[in-house]
């Protein structure tokens, strides 16, 4: 029964500094003058049940309980007088970071509060018709970094490797690829990428050549064309293309 | 009122509200000043966006529309008035727009805020992985990858996009109210304490 209600607890904090700050504010801490000791041990209470929970976070929640007990165990040493040197209390980071994430936690009502004044407000979308597109893959010039990843994690999806028993080490580098899409383009001026899968034997390959082409479109050697999102991504010749 | 148009041809307002009209209806994105010249093929018109987007809203407004013109990202956009949520919310699968979670909305504060970051920056102010948060936001358009840190590793940087504007209603992100300084939580604080 207690556990129950742990748990809902537990599932409404954010991560382990959302817990410190809930623990701060229920027990009227001053926040500049932790007391480590009790603060460490009901942290702890609710690691174990994050742990027992396998909540998707605990990992970060133990780091935490790491972090205090440091804290906890420093704050037992005895203190060295070395010179005049300022002692840090060991609590400052900790103190730190409470500060600034409840910075950020504070702004999010404000954030939620704009959302829910904007949300019954609908944009006027004229509907996505293109008029005379000679080329559909021009429709898409500014392809994004994370669209092309995307596109990569999806086309890689539906690639199955061809069933083979050989065991023999393939050895293929990126700037053999590089190599490899320079002749391809030489010859042809477009390339798809769906096509591309189609030739390579295993997933190293394709991923290596997908590199390759990450390579080449940050040094301008191609140009990546995409009409929608998913669709092929096309690989033509870029303004450093051949030099 | 007559405006001067390319030197030759002579717009009155009427004809120019009917154009800034029109521009909207069709525009994708908030129709900006630099945009609007572009379609009058003068990069430099003189001709008053805002004056005329003036005009045009007092006339929707007289006449009573169910849509109004707001100022967002910058521009211009025609939205829907709110008390039309219930019904328009029939046009669309999905019950309405999904609100953000509190994660999501965690991670996009402090993105915009301190942007450029690295997920690093972001996780280690939240104290949590921010994979998923992230994930969605982008898949939502709200943020963008703009380029890779210069330091070891290259992390990928995050920006907030313009969608991210019109999503909260935000002319720039110069309009976001201002983080609260450190001091001032110290502040009430202590204020609660005693």
């Amino acid at each position: 029964m207690k556990n129950q209600l742990h748990r809902i607890d537990l599932e409404m904090f954010e991560g382990p500094l959302d817990l410190l700050l809930f623990l701060i504010k229920r027990d009227e801490l001053n926040i500049y003058d932790i007391p480590i000791a009790q603060i460490t041990k009901d942290f702890l209470e609710y690691v174990d049940l994050a742990k027992e929970l396998k909540l998707h976070s605990a990992g970060d929640f133990v780091l935490m309980a790491a972090t205090l007990m440091k804290i906890k165990a420093r704050m037992l040493l005895p203190i060295e007088a070395n010179g005049d040197d300022e002692i840090e209390d060991p609590r400052t980071e900790l103190m730190n970071m409470l500060l600034e994430y409840k910075r950020y936690k504070e702004a999010t009502s404000t954030f939620s509060e704009m959302e829910r004044f904007e949300r019954p407000h609908y944009y006027h979308v004229p509907a996505t018709w293109s008029p005379q597109q000679e080329d559909n893959t021009a429709i898409l010039e500014d392809v994004k970094l994370y669209d092309i990843m995307l596109t990569f994690q999806y086309l890689i999806k539906n690639y199955e490797e061809p069933a083979t028993h050989s065991v023999a080490v393939e050895e293929v580098t990126l700037s053999e690829q590089v190599g490899f899409l320079n002749g391809l383009l030489q010859a042809k001026a477009k390339l798809s990428f769906a096509d591309l899968l189609e030739k390579f034997e295993s997933r190293l390959v394709v991923v290596v050549t997908f590199l390759a082409i990450l390579e080449m479109l940050r040094n301008r050697q191609v140009k990546v064309k995409q009409s929608k999102l998913f669709d092929d991504l096309h690989i033509s010749r870029g303004s450093t293309f051949g030099n | 009122m007559i405006y001067i148009y390319q030197g030759v041809a002579l717009l009155e307002i009427n004809e120019l509200k009917q154009i800034v009209e029109a521009l909207l209806i069709a525009t994708p994105e908030p129709l900006t000043e630099a945009r609007f010249n572009t379609c009058l093929g003068d990069s430099d018109s003189k001709i008053p966006l805002k004056e005329i987007i003036g005009e045009l809203a007092s006339d929707y407004e007289k006449s009573g529309r169910a849509f109004f013109i707001k100022e967002v990202a910058g521009g211009y956009q025609i939205v829907t008035n709110a008390e039309y949520e219930s019904y328009i919310k029939g046009l669309f699968s999905k019950s309405g727009k999904l609100r953000l979670s509190q994660a999501a909305l965690e991670t996009l504060a402090i993105v915009s805020y301190r942007q450029p970051v690295t997920r690093n920056d972001i996780e280690s102010i939240r104290g949590v992985s921010s994979d998923s948060s992230l994930r969605t936001l982008l898949d939502r358009k709200l943020l963008e990858i703009r380029g890779r840190e210069d330091g070891p590793g290259r992390a990928l940087l995050y920006r907030t996009s313009t969608e991210f504007l019109q999503y909260f209603g935000l002319n720039s992100v110069k309009d976001l109210p201002r983080l609260k300084e450190v001091e001032d939580i110290l502040a009430e604080d202590d204020n609660e304490l005693v």
